[in-house]
């Protein structure tokens, strides 16, 4: 058994009863902490949605403003050397794989930067020969030409293999622990280099130690008891900022459902959990940008925007070779809204949000 | 008049663009709070995507300059560095020197902000840092040649109000050039009585954005920065907390003059 850092375990958090007066204490708290966190994720937390909607909207129109901020994902590769149990794209699943080559990379991002994106999320499954850090670092060379924003979604790396991402135009990195509870990581991990609890857990520190400005967390939503999962994300949060204090940090919450494979979540997460979490999450980090996916369908998309969430992706296509080029057909998960982007724009100004496409410039990337 | 490098204003009322829901509120909130600097940050300039940017429809307006600002630099170097590229595509000559290398709180770095404002007067811009209320600090940057120095009432967004006042006080009783009061605003009141204290402008941004009517709130905000200016020049009665009808400590005082 691995040796876990003292910031990680949040059991002393869930060992509480919280009644509904502590729901409302921790909802009009000045400072809010964990145990504030702990309160508003509670079962009894779930009879106050209302009043914490209304809290959550209030911050983050604060923090935020009526903004919403857009971004892309960009499947590279189907290859994967893991054995997540939960993923259409594991190495065990019989799937059609593909790696784009650099000029059907081009051909995505040209369709891509044709609908106006500004920031792209470039994702791979674990290292693998077809997409290791050579070709990763080409494709963010790629797209630091074009795009001012260029994040990664791939596997963990050693500190000075994200330094030379970074020296090629890399912006932030994005990488869910996918569970905090060490037993079930373990039993979801099958097999390969994602086997590493902690090596995973460090990833983000050394991302941004590389010099990655940007490091977005979460945890796959279904995995294991979903009130652990986020107080232990919550102190992952907070033990980044103080560790790395110029760190832009993100939080995403990705629910797991249905992937390829008929894998079933053994703690399902419903839409109402869902929501409390996310409000739980805006009031105790009033200030970190919360992101929701396409993972999630155009009805609670269309409600959680602004209230909590404020930043969002759109026109998503998980499957390699999505947006111009030729590929596969399989993705790694199911897109559950599939709208275009005049459409969801459309919705957004309809809420009276603004949809922004690049909140950051290329100029800051060059030192 | 409020002068600013060489550019005099009538209004004292400067605007921030970010935070609101559509261009066209913006450009709406702009007008009716009779500004005429209106700042943007460089990030949100976008001349590949008409419909995201920020800087085309303001260049537009009349009797409203541009002040490009450096949010999102972590450092003086990223900071002149954007401040050269704003001054490219906008054309204005001001810059808000903005340095706030924790992305959350967003609080300005002292050291950094001088080094960048120093490096851009020089380079003959006209530069409003924006600045942790350090009376220190506002006089080292009014040495190297700022045109103002802004310091914050309170956290950016938080709607704190003057939460520095004592501070702010302190920059305004011993500075040479304007004075203007930037960041945590939540209440015209509040710019009301930032004007009061002395302070020679307010900017506002969340404030305005994120009312329920961010127009009706920029005319309520731009009536605040008026009637606070007019009491200064009125001359505010002085502040007693005792009465002093007659004299009992110092009755004892020989009243007659002699020694």
């Amino acid at each position: 058994m691995q040796t876990l850092p003292d910031w990680l375990n949040p059991e002393p958090w869930l060992n509480t009863c919280v009644t509904a007066a502590d729901v409302e204490q921790a909802l009009g708290a000045e400072s809010p902490d964990e145990s504030t966190l702990a309160a508003l994720l509670a079962p009894a937390a779930a009879d106050f949605l209302e009043p914490m909607a209304a809290r959550a909207q209030a911050l983050t129109r604060r923090h935020f403003g009526r903004t919403i901020q857009l971004y892309v994902p960009l499947y590279l590769s189907s290859w994967c050397s893991g054995g997540c149990a939960y993923c259409g794209f594991a190495s065990d699943r019989q799937t059609d794989r593909h790696a784009l080559e650099f000029d059907a990379v081009e051909k995505e991002l040209s369709a891509i930067k044709a609908m106006g994106f500004e920031e792209v999320l470039l994702l791979t499954g674990e290292r693998s020969a077809e997409a290791d850090l050579d070709y990763l670092r080409e494709c963010v060379r790629l797209v630091a030409l074009r795009f001012h924003n260029v994040a990664i979604e791939v596997f963990p790396m050693a500190e000075e293999e994200y330094r030379s991402l970074a020296e090629a135009g890399c912006t932030g990195v994005t990488l869910y622990q996918e569970t905090y509870h060490p037993e079930t990581y373990d039993r979801m991990h099958r097999w390969g280099p994602k086997k590493d609890f902690v090596q995973r857990l460090d990833a983000p520190s050394r991302a941004l130690a590389g010099g990655l400005r940007f490091a977005g967390l979460g945890a796959l939503l279904g995995l294991a008891d979903p009130r652990y999962d986020m107080l232990a994300l919550y102190r992952h949060v907070r033990h980044l900022q103080k560790t790395h204090w110029q760190a832009g940090l993100t939080v995403s919450f990705p629910r797991i459902r249905h992937e390829a494979g008929g894998f079933v979540p053994p703690h399902p997460v419903d839409e109402k959990m869902l929501a409390q979490i996310i409000f739980a999450f805006r009031i105790c980090l009033p200030d970190v940008p919360l992101v929701l996916s396409t993972r999630e369908g155009a009805a609670f998309r269309d409600g959680m925007a602004g209230i909590g969430v404020n930043k969002m992706s759109i026109a998503s296509k998980t499957t390699v070779g999505g947006y111009g080029s030729a590929g596969s057909k399989e993705g790694q998960f199911d897109v559950s809204d599939d709208r275009g982007l005049d459409e969801f724009c459309a919705m957004l100004r309809a809420k009276q949000l603004e949809p922004v496409f690049k909140n950051w410039d290329g100029v800051y990337r060059l030192t | 008049m409020l002068k600013l490098g060489n550019v005099e204003f009538r209004s004292r009322l400067i605007l921030g663009t970010g935070k609101f829901s559509d261009t066209e509120t913006m450009l709406k909130a702009i007008e009716a709070s009779g500004t005429e600097l209106v700042t943007v940050a460089l990030r949100r300039f976008n001349r590949e995507k008409p419909g995201d940017d920020l800087c085309a429809p303001l260049a537009k307006l009349k009797n409203v300059r541009l002040m490009p600002n450096t949010s999102g630099a972590m450092n003086a170097k990223e900071a002149v560095r954007a401040a050269q590229l704003g001054r490219e595509l906008s054309g204005s000559p001001f810059v808000k020197v903005e340095i706030h290398p924790n992305p959350h709180h967003l609080m300005p770095d002292a050291i950094e902000t001088w080094l960048a404002a120093k490096e851009l007067a020089a380079d003959g811009f006209i530069v409003l840092p924006y600045i942790p209320a350090d009376p220190v600090l506002a006089k080292k940057l009014e040495d190297v040649g700022c045109a103002a120095v802004m310091p914050l009432g309170a956290a950016i967004g938080s709607g704190g109000g003057l939460s520095m006042a004592e501070m702010i006080r302190l920059i305004i009783r011993d500075s040479n050039i304007p004075v203007i009061v930037d960041a945590g605003l939540r209440a015209p009141s509040e710019a009301a009585r930032a004007m009061e204290m002395g302070c020679d402008a307010v900017l506002v941004n969340s404030a305005i954005a994120a009312a329920k009517d961010p127009v009706a709130m920029a005319r309520a905000f731009a009536l605040g920065v008026e009637t606070g200016y007019a009491a200064r020049q009125a001359g505010l009665m002085p502040k007693s907390d005792v009465a002093v009808a007659t004299s009992p400590l110092t009755s004892f005082l020989k009243q007659d003059g002699s020694v």
